[in-house]
C-alpha cells in the first residue's frame, strides 16, 4: 500500500513536471529577470548591466514621450471601451429575441473579425484609410471633407482612425459574451413582462440590463485591460506616428527595448509601470469573477 | 413586433447593414487580392469589373516566400496545439484529482501568471532566446507555448465534472495510472479537447509580437511577421500583400465557418485575444 503510493505520487509529479519547467523557465524566471533589468542600465553592444536603483523609474516623470503615451493609452481605451461595450449589449440584446431570423448569419458575421488575425486586419484598414484609399474615395465623390494625406498620416485622425477599426474588431466579441450572459436569463421574465404590455425598450432597461450586470462589469474590465494594451495595430500601421500621436505605452515599451540601443532598462521600467495599472483592473476581475460564479 | 412591419423592416435593414459592415474589409482584401496592381484603378466600379488573376496568390508563394511563412506557421501552431492537447490534460489531470504537497501554492500561480502582460516579459524572453542561441530556431517559437496556464485552467475545469466513479470503476477493474489519462480521462474531456485545440491553433497561428522578436530571417518567420515585413518595404503592391492575407486568413475562416462552436467555446471561456 506504501508503495502504491509512493509510486502514484511519483506519477503526479510526472504529470506536473512540463508545467513547473515551463513555469520556472519562461514565466517566473523572465519576471524576476525583468524586475532585474528595469533596476538596471543595460549596455546592448557590450551586454553589461550596472545597478542603477530606481533611476529608470524617476526618468519616467521626466519624459514628455512617456506621458504622451500614457495619454493616447488613456484616450485609446476611454473612447473605445464604452462605445465597443454600448453596440455589442445593444446588438446581444437583440439577437438574444427568440423572434429573430437569420440568427446565426448575423452572429457568425459580427463574429468574424474576432478570428482575424490583427496583423492581416491592420493591413486591410492601412488600404482603406490610405491618401487614395477607398474612404476618401467615398468621401470625395459626395463632396464630404477628407484627410488629404489620408486617414493615418494626419495627427488629428491618425488615432481615432485606429480606435474606430478596434471598435469594429472587438464588438462581435463581446456581443458573443453578452449573449452568454442572457442565456442565463429566464425566458418567463420576458414572457409575463410582455403580458403586462412593456415594450422591448422597456424590456432591456428592466430586465435585460439589471440581470446582465455581472457580465457587464466582466466585459468593461477585461476590454480595460486589453486595450490598455494595444500594441499591433500600432506597430503595423503607424509606428507610433504622425509626431507620437498614436504612441501608445506598450509601443514605448517596445520602440525603447527593440529599435534604441542601451534603453531596455528603461523599457523594463515603462512595462511594469503599465503592469501595475493592469493589476488593478486584474484585481477588479477576479474579483467579479467570484461574483460571476 | 409582428404588428410593427416598418420596425421590423428598420431592424432587419440595421442588422444587415452591420453585418456588411463586418464582412467588407475581408471582402475587400479578397477583391484586391484577385487583381493585378489594383492601385491603379480610380473608381470602385473599375476595379470590381476589371479582370480576375490569381497570379498575385502564384507570386506570393513563389517569390515573396508566402509559401516558407505559411509552412512555418502551419508547423508551429500544429505543434504547439499538440503540445497543449497533451500536457494540458496531464497537468490539469493531477489538480482535477491528486493530492500533493503545495498544490493551493502551484494553483494560485497558474492563475496568477495569467495576469502577467506579454509586454513584461518580451525583453528578458528575448535576452534569453539570444543567450541560448534560439534567436531564427523552432524551439524559441515552440518551446515556451507548449503548456499554457490557460489551457490547463480549461481542462481542470472540465476534468473536474467527468464523475469520479467512472474511474473508481476502472481502477477496481485493475486498470493503472497512466491508462485511466490515457483511455478514459482523454477520450471522455473530447469536447473540451476540441475547444482547446481550436483556440490554440487559432491564437498561435495568429500570433504576431513573439515570432516577431524571435526570428530575423525568412527562413522562420510566419504568416503574420512576413505580413508585416511586406508593408515595411518601399513600395507597396497592394495585390501581392493582400494575397498574402489572404493565405494567412483563409484557413482561419474555413475553421472558424467549420467550428463556430467550439471556438465560441474558447472565447468565450477564455476571454482572451492577442
Amino acid at each position: 500500500m506504501l508503495n502504491h503510493r509512493v509510486r502514484d505520487n511519483a506519477n503526479t509529479l510526472t504529470l506536473l513536471m512540463p508545467w513547473i519547467i515551463v513555469l520556472a523557465v519562461f514565466w517566473l524566471y523572465p519576471l524576476f529577470y525583468a524586475i532585474y533589468i528595469s533596476l538596471t542600465d543595460y549596455k546592448t553592444l557590450t551586454n553589461t548591466a550596472t545597478f542603477v536603483g530606481l533611476a529608470n523609474y524617476e526618468n519616467l516623470f521626466g519624459d514628455s514621450v512617456f506621458w504622451v503615451a500614457l495619454q493616447n493609452t488613456a484616450i485609446f481605451t476611454l473612447g473605445t471601451v464604452p462605445v465597443t461595450t454600448a453596440i455589442a449589449l445593444i446588438l446581444a440584446s437583440i439577437l438574444n429575441n427568440k423572434l429573430i431570423r437569420f440568427k446565426e448569419f448575423f452572429r457568425a458575421s459580427y463574429f468574424l473579425p474576432t478570428v482575424t488575425s490583427l496583423v492581416v486586419i491592420s493591413l486591410i484598414f492601412t488600404n482603406l484609410y490610405a491618401r487614395d484609399g477607398y474612404i476618401n474615395n467615398i468621401l470625395s465623390m459626395f463632396g464630404m471633407p477628407f484627410p488629404e494625406r489620408g486617414w493615418l498620416l494626419d495627427t488629428s485622425t491618425a488615432l481615432l482612425s485606429i480606435m474606430a477599426m478596434d471598435v469594429w474588431i472587438s464588438i462581435g466579441y463581446y456581443m458573443i459574451l453578452f449573449l452568454a450572459g442572457m442565456q442565463t436569463i429566464s425566458e418567463d421574465l420576458y414572457d409575463s413582462a410582455k403580458l403586462n404590455g412593456a415594450s422591448p425598450v422597456q424590456q432591456f432597461f428592466y430586465i435585460t440590463l439589471p440581470l446582465i450586470k455581472p457580465t457587464l462589469l466582466f466585459v468593461l474590465v477585461i476590454n480595460t485591460i486589453k486595450s490598455f494594451q494595444v500594441f499591433i495595430e500600432i506597430f503595423v500601421m503607424t509606428k507610433g506616428g504622425p509626431l507620437d500621436s498614436t504612441t501608445t505605452l506598450v509601443y514605448l515599451v517596445f520602440v525603447n527595448a527593440f529599435e534604441k540601443t542601451d534603453m531596455m532598462g528603461y523599457a523594463s521600467a515603462i512595462a511594469f509601470v503599465l503592469f501595475f495599472i493592469l493589476l488593478v483592473f486584474s484585481y477588479l476581475q477576479i474579483k467579479f469573477l467570484k461574483v460571476r460564479d | 413586433m409582428n404588428s410593427y412591419p416598418i420596425r421590423k423592416i428598420l431592424l432587419y435593414g440595421l442588422l444587415f447593414l452591420i453585418a456588411i459592415g463586418m464582412i467588407f474589409p475581408i471582402f475587400w482584401m479578397l477583391l484586391l487580392s484577385l487583381k493585378e496592381y489594383p492601385e491603379k484603378y480610380q473608381t470602385f466600379q473599375e476595379l470590381l469589373f476589371s479582370n480576375f488573376t490569381l497570379k498575385n496568390f502564384v507570386d506570393a508563394l513563389q517569390s515573396d516566400s508566402f509559401d516558407i511563412y505559411f509552412l512555418n506557421s502551419l508547423f508551429v501552431a500544429t505543434l504547439v496545439t499538440a503540445g497543449n492537447l497533451l500536457f494540458c490534460t496531464l497537468v490539469a489531470y493531477a489538480f482535477a484529482r491528486k493530492e500533493f504537497i503545495g498544490k493551493t501554492v502551484l494553483f494560485a500561480t497558474l492563475l496568477g501568471v495569467m495576469i502577467i502582460p506579454p509586454h513584461v516579459i518580451m525583453i528578458p524572453l528575448y535576452r534569453m532566446m539570444v543567450g541560448y542561441g534560439w534567436i531564427n530556431s523552432y524551439y524559441s517559437l515552440v518551446l515556451p507555448w507548449l503548456v499554457t496556464p490557460f489551457g490547463i485552467f480549461l481542462m481542470r475545469q472540465y476534468i473536474m465534472t467527468i464523475p469520479r466513479e467512472i474511474e473508481d470503476a476502472a481502477r477496481i477493474d485493475g486498470a493503472g495510472f497512466w491508462y485511466i489519462i490515457f483511455r478514459i480521462i482523454m477520450p471522455l474531456s473530447k469536447p473540451m479537447l476540441t475547444v482547446l485545440a481550436i483556440y490554440t491553433f487559432l491564437s498561435n497561428w495568429n500570433s504576431f509580437l513573439f515570432p516577431y522578436l524571435f526570428t530575423n530571417t525568412e527562413k522562420f518567420r510566419t504568416l503574420p511577421v512576413g505580413l508585416a515585413f511586406y508593408l515595411g518595404k518601399q513600395s507597396i503592391d497592394w495585390g501581392h500583400l493582400m494575397a498574402g492575407a489572404a493565405i494567412s486568413a483563409f484557413p482561419i475562416i474555413v475553421i472558424f465557418i467549420i467550428f463556430q462552436r467550439q471556438i465560441i467555446k474558447g472565447l468565450t471561456s477564455g476571454a482572451l485575444k492577442e
